[in-house]
């Protein structure tokens, strides 16, 4: 590391150096990475023969060194968020993540924004992690941390906390349910499974088998049940939202713009789905027999077979059932779907335990690793490696396949473990740039990731964000309370997502080429909602705390701190001053109720930015 | 910073405390701002779109929904003599050769502005789906959700800025109820949904604050956003700011679903039913440029006592329907204002049990009046009993596809949803020619 380098004048002169100094240390953080632990043969391998430029550039940096003053300084200390190479001493996948995407922009010449500030590091990690904004009292005990260390001290709080399980939870449940944002008993099954740490691939075995169960197992049935009622939704919802590919259009015929899907391959995947059914009892049941027959747009009738994604045949060891007893199980099966005490019919083969099986086993495309890889990735910076993310195919490839494909392998590895992959994400320097865009010219392309996203919170992200925003800096714990009691934090954090649920309904849930409704601005503009909660004056209210404030610069420091998290620059410093006027009480309150409501309101407020 | 200096320099507004607009005056975001939502002002709008942006919020859609399916037998289809032609006659129209029900009289009168289609075949006879597939044009495709026939025309006629919203349903009844979806085309096309109260949700001042207080601090949010929005080139960032932008007006349009601020003689004109002032509130909207108006009149699914039920239904219809189009004429909205009475099916030709009509969706009726159709003009026939088309068979694409020509949209313009070309009106559909203008 030598952060020194740039302030070089001599070396600015040439247009390739921000690109060598980058490599170099690159290379050179890794190599420093490595000294600190044991240095397999392997890592040594990997090290040198990872890239084809690697001597080039190292010539090169050597170069570099040799010619500026400070390059005995030790090398694998960060000074602050901006310095480059942060993210590459603390985590094997936040370094990997940053090698191919600043390597591709450099190769094509893609400018790459600086890094964000601390406060806006802070905003984006909580919401990302905590589903909410940081408090006051958060940013306080961030900005107070030595600053090499502070991202990763940030990172692992956040991990820690209840407010990771709640998110990830209301992030899986917005992907997997995005029709039923309220469905109590799926919803209630994600935060056990999360907070349980279950790995996704078992996640995605207990959706899939849908076994029935009591208490809070029983939620995983609801991807399937939800849907039961219309095979071509389990068909296609599943390929879509576990697999990342949306194969619908091959229902009618071959994929008209993409050579990898067939019919073949669509009703492939419902024959995994046709003998699903729901019992009088909702209960997700299977019939002992059934297949899918299609008509090919060569008009040609066709036996579906047991087919996954990758074309890899599943064999149906359904066995033979003559005539009569045929007849007889569609009897049974008819008063399972009628009566609430029939009896059960033994299933000897079941092919979503089959679709299971081959998903698991697909070690070639790795589809079920790499969509929620895309999916976490998108969630996380804004636009899927594959975008859009259920358009995973040939037709449509990754702006960084090798990334995509070795954070795929790596979650494999580390037995599908989204902790690890979220960790890894976060503490990447891609994921940590700024989003202003300052130039005239048109910004780089959201697959660069070379510019900060700004996105739309979710429903859920907004509403717990006001419901911080609203109260003032003191009446949230400090860190460390927080960290001495945890009990009580949870119970608080509870609190807040059911006070969240209570308003998310106000707000649209994001998609692609998202748009704010008017209605949500008239919302904010005169509901009785925002008017008697969040601009409610108290001690314990942000507008109690602003409204005590003894002079404007105080009162602006709270109403950013608070809701913006941040401190105001001196021109919003001046607008407080010329807004707040020294008048009588009731003036002072809507004043103070003007600025806060104008904040909440802001677009600054709305985005993770 | 201007307005700063402004304020500096005025101590009537400190004494005051209320009034902050002149501080204020110039924060709000102007047109450029408000363009900037749209994605394709991101690469800069050609001249040819900043003419037919102009030209938005010019041409209008009214809806009048027959929520449960009307009988084409008692309306725009009638078989007198036939086997199960029911009582009711068939009257002529002031166009020769034109016959329809004896139960819509003024109807007959203005067929020269109507255009009735009597061979719908669309197939599916329950509500649900029914309504879905003639409200959308088609039905949904596993992972693509389709916008309707409202959300379409915001999202085409109306304007971005709008102070009006684009798409407005009326529904009172508890039948049938349905809110309407702009699907893949997001909330910005979401229809402004009024069932229990007639004036839109959070649309009034709230007690606590003065109009003025209301308005700067509306300004005040405009003026500390900048910060964020300058250096963000982000369509869903600039929608942000369009939405607030949009809030005075949508108060303001509030108003328009006042009808008392009508003069006594246009209201008798339209009658004190429900409907009537509903139909009366869709002019208002519409002349105050909102493009789409959806107006619902339920429970027409008269599996019992049909007559009677499309005796009573069939009066308000044809009275409000002639009110409206009256209105429509005399102040030249006509021209730029299409009427469509359509619902999610016809009823049976045959008379059941409880001499009621049942779901029917294979032979069956609606009628176009107004912009861009040629009046005087009855398109297909069914055959003498009713019971299939016999000539110019509609699908509800094919009709998705005359409507959207008839106020001048091209049906085949593709929206791409993610990596799916997703034309207006469904693959396959064709406009029907004999009764557009």
């Amino acid at each position: 590391m030598n952060p020194d380098c740039h302030s070089d004048p001599r070396l600015r002169t040439t247009s390739v150096f921000p690109v060598v100094n980058y490599l170099f240390t690159t290379l050179v953080s890794r190599a420093a990475d490595n000294v600190l632990k044991p240095w397999p043969d392997a890592a040594f391998e990997n090290f040198f023969s990872f890239r084809p430029f690697v001597v080039t550039t190292l010539l090169l940096g050597l170069l570099c060194i040799a010619r500026q003053s400070k390059a005995d300084e030790p090398v694998a200390v960060a000074s602050n968020e901006s310095a480059p190479q942060q993210s590459l001493l603390v985590d094997e996948l936040a370094r990997q993540i940053d090698i191919a995407v600043d390597e591709q922009n450099a190769a094509s010449g893609v400018p790459v924004v600086e890094q964000a500030d601390a406060d806006v590091i802070l905003r984006r990690t909580t919401l990302d992690l905590a589903g909410r904004i940081p408090t006051a009292r958060e940013r306080e005990w961030y900005l107070q941390l030595p600053a090499e260390q502070r991202r990763q001290l940030l990172v692992d709080r956040l991990l820690g906390l209840p407010d990771f399980d709640f998110h990830l939870r209301n992030s899986l449940d917005e992907l997997l349910l995005p029709n039923r944002p309220n469905d109590g008993e799926f919803r209630e099954y994600l935060l056990t499974a999360v907070q349980a740490q279950r790995s996704w691939s078992q996640m995605f075995q207990e959706m899939m088998l849908a076994a029935p169960a009591e208490g809070p197992e029983k939620g995983a049935a609801q991807f399937l049940k939800s849907r039961v009622r219309e095979l071509d939704d389990l068909t296609n919802d599943t390929a879509v939202m576990f697999f990342g590919v949306n194969i619908s259009c091959a229902k009618c015929h071959d994929h008209p713009l993409v050579s990898d899907w067939k019919q073949d391959h669509y009703y492939g995947m419902q024959a995994f789905f046709n003998r699903t059914f729901s019992s009088k009892k909702n209960e997700l049941l299977e019939k002992p027999f059934g297949s899918v027959r299609f008509k090919t747009t060569e008009g040609e009738d066709r036996d579906a077979a047991l087919m996954f994604l990758t074309g890899a045949v599943v064999a149906d060891q359904t066995p033979e059932y003559s005539d009569e007893e045929r007849k007889q199980l569609d009897e049974k099966i008819r008063n399972l779907e009628q009566k609430d005490d029939a009896e059960t019919v033994p299933v000897s083969f079941s092919p979503r335990r089959a679709l299971i099986d081959a998903a698991l086993a697909d070690q070639e495309q790795l589809y079920l690793a790499r969509n929620i890889v895309n999916r976490t990735w998108e969630r996380l910076l804004g636009t899927g490696i594959v975008d859009p993310p259920d358009q995973m195919h040939s037709g449509n490839p990754a702006s960084h396949p090798q990334l995509l494909r070795s954070l795929a392998e790596d979650l494999v590895a580390h037995n599908y473990d989204l902790r690890r992959l979220i960790r890894g994400i976060v503490l990447s320097q891609a994921y940590s740039r700024s989003g202003r865009w300052t130039s005239e010219s048109v910004p780089p392309g959201s697959q660069t990731f070379a510019v900060g996203a700004s996105r739309a919170m979710t429903p859920r992200q907004l509403a717990a964000s006001l419901m911080v925003a609203a109260r003032s800096a003191e009446s949230w714990p400090t860190v460390e309370e927080t960290t001495a009691n945890p009990e009580e934090w949870l119970k608080r954090r509870t609190d807040l997502e059911n006070q969240a649920n209570g308003w998310m309904r106000e707000f649209e849930q994001p998609g692609e080429d998202f748009q704010i409704a008017v209605d949500e601005a008239l919302f904010f503009s005169n509901s009785e909602r925002v008017q008697n909660d969040l601009l409610r004056d108290g001690g314990d209210r942000i507008v109690g705390a602003v409204k005590a404030a003894e002079t404007p610069e105080q009162a602006a420091e709270i109403l950013w701190a608070v809701i913006n998290s941040r401190s105001p620059d001196e021109n919003e410093q001046q607008i407080v001053r010329d807004w707040i006027s020294g008048e009588d009480e009731q003036q002072r309150l809507t004043q103070v109720q003007s600025l806060v409501w104008a904040l909440l309101a802001g677009a600054e407020f709305r985005f993770n930015y | 910073m201007t307005g700063r200096k402004r304020l500096a320099g005025s101590p009537d507004l400190s004494s005051s405390g209320l009034s902050r607009r002149g501080f204020l005056g110039g924060a709000t975001v102007g047109v450029g701002g408000v363009l900037a939502a749209d994605m394709r002002a991101v690469n800069g709008l050609r001249a040819e779109e900043i003419a037919s942006e102009l030209r938005r919020g010019e041409k209008h859609v009214i809806l009048l929904w027959l929520a449960g399916g009307a009988s084409q037998l008692e309306t725009w289809d009638p078989k007198p003599g036939a086997k199960n032609g029911g009582p009711f006659g068939a009257i002529s129209t002031n166009v020769a050769g034109i016959e329809v029900s004896e139960l819509l009289p003024q109807a007959a009168q203005r067929m020269h502005q109507t255009a009735i289609i009597r061979s719908l075949n669309t197939k599916i006879a329950d509500h649900g789906r029914g309504a879905d597939l003639m409200e959308r044009g088609r039905l949904d495709d596993p992972g693509l959700k389709y916008p309707d026939l409202g959300a379409v025309v915001a999202r085409e006629l109306g304007r971005l800025e709008s102070t009006v919203p684009d798409y407005v349903s009326l529904y009172t009844s508890t039948e049938g109820r349905r809110k309407g979806t702009s699907g893949f085309l997001g909330a910005r096309y979401a229809p402004l949904f009024l069932a229990e109260q007639m004036s839109p949700p959070n649309s009034a001042l709230h007690e606590s604050l003065s109009l003025d207080q209301h308005r700067d601090r509306a300004a005040l949010r405009d003026l500390l956003s900048k910060r964020f929005t300058a250096d963000r080139r982000n369509s869903t960032v600039g929608s942000h700011n369009s939405a607030y932008q949009r809030v005075q007006g949508m108060m303001a349009s509030a108003e328009l679903f006042n009808v008392e601020q009508e003069p006594a003689d246009v209201r008798a004109r339209y009658g004190p039913t429900q409907f009537g002032e509903q139909c009366l509130i869709a002019r208002r909207l519409v002349e105050a440029g909102v493009p789409f108006v959806k107006v619902a009149r339920a429970w027409w699914d008269s599996h019992g006592q049909n007559f009677e039920t499309h005796m009573e239904l069939c009066a308000d219809l044809d009275h409000c329907m002639s009110a409206l189009l009256d209105d429509l004429q005399e102040r030249g909205l006509l021209e730029k204002t299409l009427v469509i009475t359509l619902g999610e099916f016809g009823r049976t030709p045959t008379i059941n049990a409880s001499l009621g009509r049942d779901h029917f969706a294979s032979a069956w009726s609606c009628s176009l009046s107004g912009m861009g159709i040629r009046g005087g003009v009855v398109h297909g026939a069914t055959e003498p009993e009713g019971q299939t088309v016999a000539d110019g068979e509609v699908s509800a694409g094919d009709l998705f596809a005359t409507i959207l020509s008839a106020v001048g949209i091209d049906f085949t313009h593709e929206y791409m949803v993610g990596a799916r070309p997703t034309p207006l009106a469904d693959f396959g559909s064709t406009p029907i020619e004999t009764v557009l203008a």
